[in-house]
């Protein structure tokens, strides 16, 4: 196998961002529960990405505990209980800087791709 | 990672149970939603399904991360460990409780002995700003001196220095709170005693200045114990009267529990000097005082000897000095301090024997448990798990252990408290706090270490294969050469403790043989004070000896009957100085005061001229009887060799507040000597002078009794009571029982010791015994061999016993060696007895050698009936 075809090729969420990505998501569309989270975050990448929707529960007890989302008990469309979270005032803060580190970071790479020899 | 982090991972371990349906759940909702719009997309149920999981990914994978992520790792399984080594250890009851036992017992003993410690050595007095107690003295080349009222008056002028300066002069008064005449101690102070202490009345208030000045209405402050027992704690007691010595009190006052209450007092009052007491001759108070805030003791001692060289005109003794002294060191003296010290190593010493036989234990158990071990790694178990495993194991042992050693310790101390409060300073309050139970943690955390960590890095040792390869009985005890060092370690700190053992036995026992120079069979001693309002004159005072010896004469069974001024063995009250015709320099005499009984009844012999007589009274030339001491005293120094006959000037005590004073004696006879002071101190010299020339009111009586001295007792108070129905009779005890007190400073720590020694002497004899037996179990093969090809059971018995005489000597000879190193430690307790003495070591050393061959000998009469044929066939 030469050559592939690049669109058929699906990445792993790139290491330390899904944080970043459940962040923004809830940023963008307010409260959701676990399986909308993975399903945005899908919908958005589109076919890029290939993510194991389950990983999302551990990120997501993560920043919960960091107290950057908080959640509360809600119903799901398939009438479950289910719980929902929300970005809390230091999870948008912390959007911010984690955005900002990434703009940061792939600048810093996107230079060294450009740089001449 | 913040405080929030840690308190929701915490949180988490209790919720766990909540936690894992709170994730089931979720993970169920999200499937079932994508299943619906899979569904949706046109799937069929089947399909969606599938699709569904294969989007979710792993769930176990995630439920382990999730787990991972929301709690602490190492405090779970530190939780399982926990479960599971309670489980083990209820599998192994017998195992459990014997290492449990031995823990507690060690645990306990050293919790009671670290109380003792902590609170006579360790812990600040139980009063404000303690460092600012202090006694005052006068110093004298032979000592501290209490010093005299008007020198007392100038030190407690000197307020630039003391914050508060008081006397402290202990008192009896009878009293008759519910109904019969009881003799109570009390204290007579100044003013501003509780100002040193810094301790207020919890009910009413302390003494107002100016109620120590003569004429003030009698005011008294009782201790919160009294008030409990004598009235029922009665919080309207304020400003009723109590009777002492038939003179009505106003109560004003009733101290708060605790330290006042063990002491001997339970009443307060001012003391109102008398115009016969403003001198500078009569050497009765022991000042204590609180030095002002920013005062150091050694300013103060600066100023004290600055004061000292302005008062040199009115001083008599010109080579006496003043002495401030830190208050806590007076209160406990330096046999106490070293005696405990002593028991504390001695009980250290059994935790480390008791540690050592756990250890054991647990390599013993560690060899049949190696298989488990085994398993466990191959299952994927690191090394460290097994090993954060087995010291868990052990953690419960030690927290079972300290929990019965707290309840130990608390008993010890409850059996042990009257026993030894006599010998402990009043603010010493033993029992079982946050300090002991702070150092009973320390304990339990170096038991972990010793007991656990030796064990657990041998049982998770060792090659996989070769372990689950072996067949259970030929995994012989590859621990020997560890657990027989053990044992050795064992043996030879039981032997350090019983040869201490044997030498303060042998102290002890020379020590009761110390002639004490007068009867102790049959005698029976007690004392009374005679109150000033009822015995006004010196005349009613002799009047009351002279009646109560012919009373208890008449008493059926009683001998003889007599009457002094203290006891043999219990110290004489009066020093004072004997001057001789001629010569400038006085001697320094004990004075005692008899009446003419006391001689025949305690069966002391006149050496030369007569005792004490019924004619020597009132008007009669003053008589002085002196002991062979001062005699042969006499001699050596002034070259007196007859000394009856002489006349010498005595300083004389006088009857009720009367001071002493000079009086003209003539020496008319001289008595083998009586043990004064102690068994252990030398003979003091002595001097004797009739009561009936110088009266007291604190006098002792002794009575010699036919048969059963305590049989008397009731008789004996019913003649007192004939005679003065108001006088109480107090410490009415044997003279048996008087020497007994005299010597408990040295007996306590025999016995302590002595008790710790046997118990490490038996732990080290079980642990032999542990070693031995398990090495006949694991032999039992190679024992059978031997016996079937002709080896017989004396054979093996010899064998058995040779190994473990083996590690006795070895051990005997580490322990010794151990004596001899500390026999610096020991020789201040010692009386008459060498720290070397070969007897006593000796004595040491067979006693544990047969204790030794004693435990040997189950295991080794065990293998000696190992039957070949029966060995041979378990093979198989």
């Amino acid at each position: 196998m030469a050559a592939a075809n690049l669109s058929n090729i699906k990445a792993d969420v790139p290491y330390g961002t899904l944080d970043l990505l459940i962040l923004k998501t809830l940023d963008t569309l307010g409260p959701l529960h676990g399986y909308r989270i993975a399903r945005r975050i899908e919908q958005v990448a589109e076919n890029l990405l290939r993510l194991n929707q389950g990983s999302i529960y551990p990120a997501l007890m993560r920043l919960e505990q960091q107290g950057w989302i908080r959640t509360e008990w809600g119903v799901s469309e398939t009438k479950r209980k289910v719980k929902v979270y929300s970005l809390t005032r230091a999870g948008a803060k912390q959007l911010g800087i984690e955005v900002a580190n990434w703009e940061r970071a792939t600048a810093l790479v996107a230079r060294f791709l450009e740089a001449k020899a | 990672m913040n405080l929030r982090w840690t308190v929701t991972r915490l949180l988490a371990l209790f919720r766990k149970r909540n936690l894992e349906q709170e994730l089931e759940g979720e993970i169920l909702a999200h499937l079932e939603a994508a299943e619906q719009e899979a569904l949706a997309a046109g799937l069929s149920p089947a399909e969606a399904r599938s699709a569904a999981q294969r989007q979710f990914g792993g769930i176990a994978q995630m439920k382990e991360a999730h787990r991972d992520q929301r709690s602490v790792q190492w405090l779970e399984n530190l939780v399982r460990d926990f479960r599971y080594g309670i489980g083990a250890l209820a599998r192994d009851p017998a195992f459990a409780t014997i290492c449990i036992g031995l823990l507690a017992l060690g645990i306990g003993a050293n919790a009671a002995m670290f109380s003792l410690v902590d609170a006579v050595l360790l812990k600040p007095l139980p009063f404000p700003e303690p460092e600012r107690m202090v006694r005052v003295w006068e110093s004298t080349p032979m000592g501290r001196n209490p010093t005299t009222t008007l020198t007392f008056l100038d030190w407690k002028r000197q307020t630039g220095i003391f914050e508060a300066l008081s006397v402290e002069s202990p008192v009896k008064a009878a009293t008759s709170v519910g109904g019969d005449p009881a003799r109570v101690s009390g204290k007579l102070v100044s003013t501003d005693y509780f100002q040193v202490f810094r301790v207020k009345p919890q009910l009413g208030r302390s003494f107002a200045p100016g109620e120590d000045q003569p004429g003030a209405a009698p005011v008294v402050i009782l201790s919160h114990a009294f008030w409990q027992t004598h009235f029922a704690g009665d919080p309207g007691i304020l400003n009723r009267e109590l009777m002492l010595d038939g003179e009505p009190h106003k109560i004003i006052g009733i101290l708060p529990a605790g330290s006042f209450d063990r002491e001997d007092a339970v009443f307060w009052k001012p003391l109102i000097f008398t115009r016969d007491q403003m001198n500078r001759g009569q050497h009765w108070l022991a000042p204590i005082g609180r030095l002002r805030r920013g005062v150091s003791l050694e300013q103060a001692q600066a100023r004290m000897t600055a004061l000292r060289a302005n008062l040199n005109d009115v001083i008599y003794q010109k080579d006496w000095g003043f002495a401030v002294d830190p208050f806590a060191r007076m209160l406990v003296g330096d046999t106490l301090r070293r005696s405990i010290y002593l028991a504390f190593g001695a009980v250290a010493m059994v935790l480390l024997i008791a540690c050592a036989n756990v250890t054991n234990l647990a390599l013993a158990r560690g060899v049949s448990r190696r298989k488990e071990m085994a398993v466990r790694a191959a299952l994927g178990a690191s090394r460290g798990r097994l090993i954060a495993q087995l010291l868990t194991e052990n953690l419960v042992l030690c927290l079972l252990g300290a929990v019965a050693g707290i309840a130990l310790a608390d008993l010890l101390l409850r059996a042990a408290s009257p026993w030894v409060a006599s010998s402990l300073p009043f603010t010493a309050n033993l029992g079982i706090d946050l300090r002991v139970l702070a150092f009973t943690a320390l304990a339990v955390m170096s038991v972990l270490l010793l007991t656990g960590l030796l064990p657990s890095l041998k049982t998770s040792f060792g090659s996989l294969t070769k372990t689950l390869n072996q067949s259970g009985r030929t995994s012989s005890g590859s621990h020997a050469p560890i657990r027989r060092a053990i044992v050795i370690g064992e043996v030879a700190a039981s032997v350090l403790l019983i040869s201490g053992a044997a030498l303060l036995f042998k102290s002890l026992a020379k020590l009761q043989e110390v002639d004490p120079g007068v009867r102790i069979d049959h005698i029976l001693t007690m004392s009374v004070d005679l109150p000033l309002a009822a015995y006004p004159s010196p005349q009613s005072a002799i009047q009351f000896y002279r009646t109560i010896t012919r009373k208890l004469e008449a008493v059926p069974g009683v001998e003889r009957a007599a009457v002094s001024q203290g006891l043999p063995l219990t110290g004489v009250q009066w020093g004072e100085y004997m001057r001789l015709p001629g010569v400038p320099e006085p001697v320094l005499v004990r004075l005692k005061l008899i009446d003419p009984g006391y001689f025949g009844a305690l069966g002391i012999p006149v050496l030369t001229g007569r005792g004490i007589g019924a004619g020597d009274r009132a008007g009669t030339t003053p008589a002085v009887v002196i002991n062979q001491e001062l005699a042969r005293q006499l001699a050596k120094t002034f070259k007196m060799t007859s000394p009856v006959g002489q006349r010498v000037m005595l300083d004389v005590p006088g009857y009720g507040t009367v001071p002493e004073s000079p009086v003209n004696t003539e020496i008319i006879g001289v008595v083998r000597s009586e043990r004064t002071n102690g068994l252990n101190t030398p003979l003091e010299l002595v001097a004797y002078m009739p009561l009936a020339q110088a009266p007291r009111q604190d006098v002792n009586l002794v009575v010699r009794t036919r048969s059963s001295p305590v049989a008397a007792i009731a008789a004996i108070r019913a003649a007192v009571h004939e005679i003065d129905p108001n006088l109480p009779l107090a410490d009415v005890r044997t003279m048996e029982q008087v020497k007994q007190q005299s010597t408990l400073w040295m007996r306590q720590p025999t016995w302590v010791i002595g008790a710790f020694a046997a118990l490490a002497a038996l732990l080290a004899a079980l642990g032999l015994y542990g070693v031995l037996a398990h090495a006949v179990s694991q032999q039992r093969r190679e024992i059978g061999i031997r016996m079937a090809i002709g080896a017989s059971s004396r054979d093996v018995l010899s064998h058995i016993l040779s190994s473990a005489l083996s590690m006795l000597l070895v051990g005997l000879s580490v322990g010794l060696a151990g004596t001899f190193a500390l026999t610096r430690v020991l020789k201040t307790l010692l009386f008459h007895v060498s720290a070397l003495d070969p007897a006593a070591l000796a004595a040491a050393a067979v006693f544990m050698i047969l204790i030794g061959l004693l435990a040997a000998w189950v295991p080794a009469a065990r293998a000696a009936h190992v039957s070949p044929m029966t060995v041979l066939r378990e093979e198989g």
